[in-house]
């Protein structure tokens, strides 16, 4: 397994693990094949996401992604989250092998969903 | 620079620095081709026909019963299609754990007509003898069971099985390359009639291994072309492969015994290490009728290659039970056999001690693996998997 530096950085002290209480928005996206899955949770303070806690179970690579998404969306605006991409995060961790890019679209993923269910939950309050 | 440790011995070992020495020559000095009649070829000759005496003698066996072949998927579908051809149509035993070199030779043959039956295990991964009784038939023409298992080490009880093929008068092959070397094989007591068995497994080179067929034994060649090994094995042979196997299985008869009983220390020092620290983790096979340098542990909710990873960053090799592949979980043929529930099986990983292992190795793993496992965990949502 030969993974760039800051995957294994990144795989060995993930920033923001663990849960959130009484997170702004809530989502999960899960990759069926190898049933890798990431869950994020936001905290939203003027339309940005100030907070992002997250939990995973999967390989090293799907442990890294969530952890540099994490990073990546601290203090976006959540519209922007709602459109994140995969390469976004690979580019981060700087080269994924064909049979793990699933890392970073399952943290995607999950992400979109937390940014769209905090827009969901908005547009119920108003 | 971190430490290293190796502990995939399951998976292949480091030549043994005198087998090697024993097999530089047949790289340079002596390369004729052993069929050939002039001394270039006839001191070819003499180096595969020792390297056949010493296996034979490791064995107990005679060196005309030992044919060389070039590894040990090889040697399995050698032994078991060997054997079904031999008797043209009929129906095979085999185990629902084997090698998938003997399991695919099977399907393979399924789809040539024969008939197989694959007798499950049961929560160790042992195969029951009873279950091989009952599924002999009027038309059983063959039995191919492992001796242990590579992923978590179970032993067979091939005795008892032996046994019961030899009062139906049924052939029994034995995939042996995870035990050649490791444990003693009476090769009569245990009712075999052909025998796999590999280099690599035990110091030896890669690309080289066996299969022994008891004299009288009907079994038909697979591969063809010349004459090589008593037409048994058409091929030139693979001369400094054939002598590093020949040196590595006299080197076994020396070292075997006494490394077994070390390495039994070491894998149980191993296990209770990482039991007495880590919570949800479990042994996976037998607790006592196991290889003596093989511990396959399953961690709860955590998957397999995550720890084979961060064990590999700290320098440590270890396989995974089970493995992403493209995209898609392999969950091991032998835990879903052994009917490991998913949640456990899916964080198996097998440390597979040898030579080399040292007490202070085992210590470092049992260090490395519990906060590794701790901060896994801590990202995992509970419940999932």
């Amino acid at each position: 397994m030969r993974y760039s530096p800051t995957l294994v950085d990144h795989f060995l002290n993930p920033r923001n693990a663990g849960l959130m209480r009484a997170p702004d928005g809530v989502g999960e996206d899960e990759y069926a094949g190898c049933g890798d899955l990431t869950r994020f949770f936001l905290r939203v303070r003027d339309g940005r996401a100030v907070e992002v806690r997250f939990q995973t179970y999967g390989c090293g690579p799907t442990i890294a992604a969530a952890s540099a998404a994490s990073e990546l969306c601290q203090g976006r605006p959540v519209d922007d989250l709602c459109q994140l991409k995969a390469e976004e995060i690979e580019r981060i961790l700087e080269w994924l092998p064909d049979d793990r890019k699933h890392a970073a679209e399952v943290a995607a993923g999950a992400l979109r969903a937390a940014a769209r269910d905090h827009l969901s939950r908005r547009r119920r309050d108003v | 620079m971190n430490r290293r440790v190796y502990l995939d011995h399951n998976a292949s070992t480091p030549i043994h620095p005198e087998v090697l020495a024993e097999m530089l020559p047949y790289f340079s000095e002596v390369f004729g081709n052993p069929s050939s009649i002039h001394t270039f070829g006839r001191d070819a000759r003499e180096g595969v026909e020792r390297a056949r005496e010493r296996v034979a003698r490791f064995l107990g066996v005679s060196p005309q019963e030992v044919v060389f072949t070039s590894g040990g998927t090889e040697s399995d579908n050698f032994g078991v299609k060997g054997l079904a051809y031999g008797r043209g149509k009929g129906h095979l035993i085999t185990s629902s754990v084997e090698h998938h070199a003997v399991l695919r030779a099977c399907q393979a043959l399924e789809a040539q007509g024969f008939d197989v039956t694959y007798v499950g295990v049961d929560e160790y991964g042992i195969v029951d003898p009873d279950d091989v009784r009952r599924a002999i038939r009027p038309d059983t023409i063959a039995i191919s069971i492992m001796h242990a298992n590579s992923e978590v080490g179970s032993l067979q009880p091939i005795t008892a099985i032996g046994r019961i093929a030899r009062e139906h008068g049924v052939p029994l092959h034995v995939d042996a390359v995870q035990t050649f070397g490791k444990i003693a094989i009476d090769l009569d007591a245990f009712g075999i009639d052909a025998l796999s068995f590999s280099g690599h497994k035990i110091y030896g080179p890669k690309g080289v291994a066996g299969l022994w067929i008891r004299k009288g034994t009907r079994m038909v060649a697979i591969q063809h072309g010349g004459e090589h090994e008593r037409r048994r094995r058409a091929g030139t042979e693979n001369v400094p492969g054939i002598v590093g196997l020949g040196k590595a299985a006299e080197i076994r008869g020396r070292d075997m015994h006494a490394e077994a009983e070390r390495l039994t220390v070491l894998r149980n020092r191993l296990i209770d290490g990482v039991r007495d620290r880590v919570p949800d983790v479990r042994l996976s096979g037998h607790p006592t009728e196991r290889l003596p340098g093989t511990a396959s542990l399953l961690f709860r909710h955590v998957e397999s290659e995550s720890i084979v990873l961060g064990l590999d960053l700290k320098g440590i090799g270890v396989s995974a039970g089970s493995a992403c592949t493209s995209g898609n979980v392999e969950l091991s043929h032998v835990l879903v056999a052994m009917g490991v529930p998913l949640d456990w099986a899916i964080g198996a990983v097998r440390c597979s001690l040898g030579c080399s292992t040292t007490a202070e190795d085992i210590e470092y793993v049992i260090e490395c693996i519990e906060p590794l496992v701790r901060k896994l965990r801590q990202a995992m949502p509970a419940g999932v998997a």
